[in-house]
């Protein structure tokens, strides 16, 4: 089995992730440097900048916001999205591609023209709901993925299993809450997974509709990396990789996903 | 007979079913359960449906017709709207000279990041579908996990790689290369960043492909005397161009559209389409001109979608007629 990769092969796959983990190690690194500016390599040891992003009220509060906006936005494109799953998957509707079309074309357009296109909208309507907006601009991009998720764990559910259950006397909620729940739960619990990372690292959608008390992270490193130069951006750049690497444990060990599902 | 009486019935007759009913079913369930047992109306299918459609439809499908509306009006100097249709707007973005440059570098940098990352793509996608299960393993992971990482977290690792001061000088002068290109702020460190970040979506696609093939197909053309590298060019090449064909049209759509990277990586030196947008809207407040560059990136996306995968998939046909 392994004779078809080839010696030479991993030799260049190894260089290949190397580089790709380049860019997330070199920060690491840096944020550790006791110099008031960033060098390569660091100098000295130091966790002071840690200490100086973590008491930034500013770090916190966007930190703070993001994990609201993500979980509201969670919730939503939940509430919205599983029904819409349910329909299409067990229904056979007139107009079907045409729905499912216009669910997956936010995926399409560039979330750079949504954004846009959803500030223009709300310009015009004189909306001044800031969170109101990013959770509608949000939902939109999170839906489709919320909806093909939980769509093909329904797809996969065995409709004997229901019928048994049912012939056997169970009353739907109990068909609904021990036949089909356990079957359809990885397929909400992507979605919803995947909803939250999608809403908490959103830039392009946000960038119109944040303003300056609803400043999500993503917005707040960027304004960070432009105006300063000493080692705490990399410290804050460094705590969202923690972020991310716990993320990626919290998937597989506690949902029992795998990240390769996830991203399918 | 009442719906009670039917589940008494039934309890005592399986042990399976009252260990179900003697388990307190909270108000959560319940009204799953009542939900469900709707799903046999004639209608219900639009029910379920209507909420996400109605909500794409006001706040997707609407401002997003707006706006391309909005690309084919004109306003005057002093910012009021003119009558009529005019493609004024299309007229000036491919007349000027500064736009017409920003375009071409937008499809430039978004052609050479397509090829790069399927170059790159390639032993990685080999190594996740041949390899054994934990080589797999450890490169899918390696692979997704940055997904996880912000985009500005990304872009920001490669501008302390690429900087004067940078991990990139550092080891160049190590290797005695006396004066180090510095790459940041230009258009190579905007392809760099951009092959890192939008990577992974050529690489799944395609270990997707490459998993699908028929691993006899590759032994035989072994058996018969072929080297790696033309099975590679002869199998593998071929019949992986649907899963080439979905991950390209992705990182072209992706880079077409990208904000950030270029904008922490280029500079001011190295504008994309993206950054234009965000000037002509946000600083100059040209809301017509801004529109019909969003119209035109929404148009080179869907015209890079068909492009890639229909007429793949028409060559993909023919050239596979025969092995099958």
């Amino acid at each position: 089995m392994n004779e078809t990769v080839s010696p030479l092969l991993k030799v260049v796959v190894g260089i290949i992730l190397l580089i790709v983990v380049a860019p997330l190690v070199v920060p690491l690194l840096m944020s550790i440097s006791d110099t008031p500016f960033i060098v390569f390599p660091p100098q000295g040891f130091t966790l002071k900048w840690y200490g100086a992003v973590l008491a930034n009220p500013e770090a916190r509060a966007s930190f703070l916001f993001s994990l609201e906006l993500a979980a509201i936005v969670t919730g939503v494109s939940l509430l919205l999205g599983v029904p819409c799953a349910a329909g299409l998957t067990r229904f056979k509707l007139p107009g079907q591609d045409a729905i499912l079309g216009l669910i997956l074309s936010p995926l399409i357009v560039p979330l750079i023209v949504t954004g846009v296109a959803l500030l223009q909208l709300f310009a015009m309507l004189g909306s001044r709901a800031t969170l109101l907006q990013l959770v509608i601009g949000h939902t939109v991009v999170c839906l489709p993925y919320v909806i093909r998720s939980v769509s093909a764990s329904l797809l996969l559910v065995n409709r004997n299993l229901e019928d048994a259950a049912s012939v056997l006397g169970a009353p739907p909620h109990i068909v609904a809450t021990r036949v089909i729940w356990p079957q359809v739960r990885p397929g909400i619990l992507a979605g919803g997974i995947f909803s939250f990372i999608v809403s908490f690292d959103d830039y392009p959608i946000s960038m119109w509709l944040a303003d300056g008390n609803h400043f999500p992270v993503p917005l707040y490193l960027y304004t960070v990396i432009e105006r300063s130069f000493d080692p705490s951006i990399a410290a804050i750049a460094s705590l969202m990789i923690f972020f991310a690497l716990l993320l990626v444990l919290v998937i597989e060990k506690v949902f029992g996903l795998s990240l390769a599902r996830l991203a399918s | 007979m009442s719906r009670a009486d039917i589940i008494d019935v039934t309890a005592s007759s399986s042990p399976d079913l009252r260990a179900a009913r003697e388990i307190p079913e909270g108000w959560i369930s319940r009204l799953a359960g009542k939900a469900w047992s709707l799903l046999s109306g004639r209608y219900t299918g639009y029910l379920l449906v209507a909420p996400t459609v109605l909500f794409l439809a006001a706040w997707f499908l609407w401002p997003v017709l707006t706006m391309v509306y909005l690309s084919l009006t004109a306003h005057s100097v002093d910012g009021v709207m003119v009558e009529g249709f005019t493609l004024e707007n299309y007229i000036r973005l491919f007349s000027s000279d500064l736009y017409f440059r920003i375009l071409m570098r937008t499809i430039r940098i978004a052609l050479m990041t397509s090829l790069f990352a399927a170059l790159f793509a390639y032993p990685l996608a080999i190594t996740i579908a041949r390899g054994g299960p934990t080589l797999a393993r450890l490169v899918t992971i390696t692979i997704l996990a940055p997904l996880l990482v912000n985009v500005v977290v990304r872009s920001y690792g490669w501008q302390t790689i690429l900087n004067k001061t940078g991990a990139l000088a550092w080891v160049l002068k190590l290797l005695g290369v006396s004066n180090p290109p510095v790459l940041l702020y230009t258009e190579w460190a905007v392809l760099i960043a951009c092959v890192h970040v939008y990577l992974p979506f050529v690489v799944m696609p395609l270990a997707g492909a490459i998993g699908r093939i028929d691993r006899t197909v590759e032994e035989a053309a072994r058996v018969a005397g072929a080297t790696r590298f033309s099975v590679f060019l002869r199998v593998i090449f071929p019949l992986s161009l649907p899963g080439l064909a979905v991950g390209v049209s992705l990182v072209f759509s992706l880079s077409a559209a990208a904000y950030v990277t270029p904008q922490i990586l280029g500079g001011n030196f190295s504008p994309l389409l993206g950054t234009l947008i965000e000037q002509q809207i946000l600083t100059l407040n040209d809301w017509p001109f801004g529109a019909a560059i969003s119209t035109l990136l929404i148009a080179m996306v869907l015209a890079s979608n068909l492009i890639f995968l229909k007429l793949v998939s028409r060559r993909f046909a023919r050239w596979t007629a025969g092995a099958r």
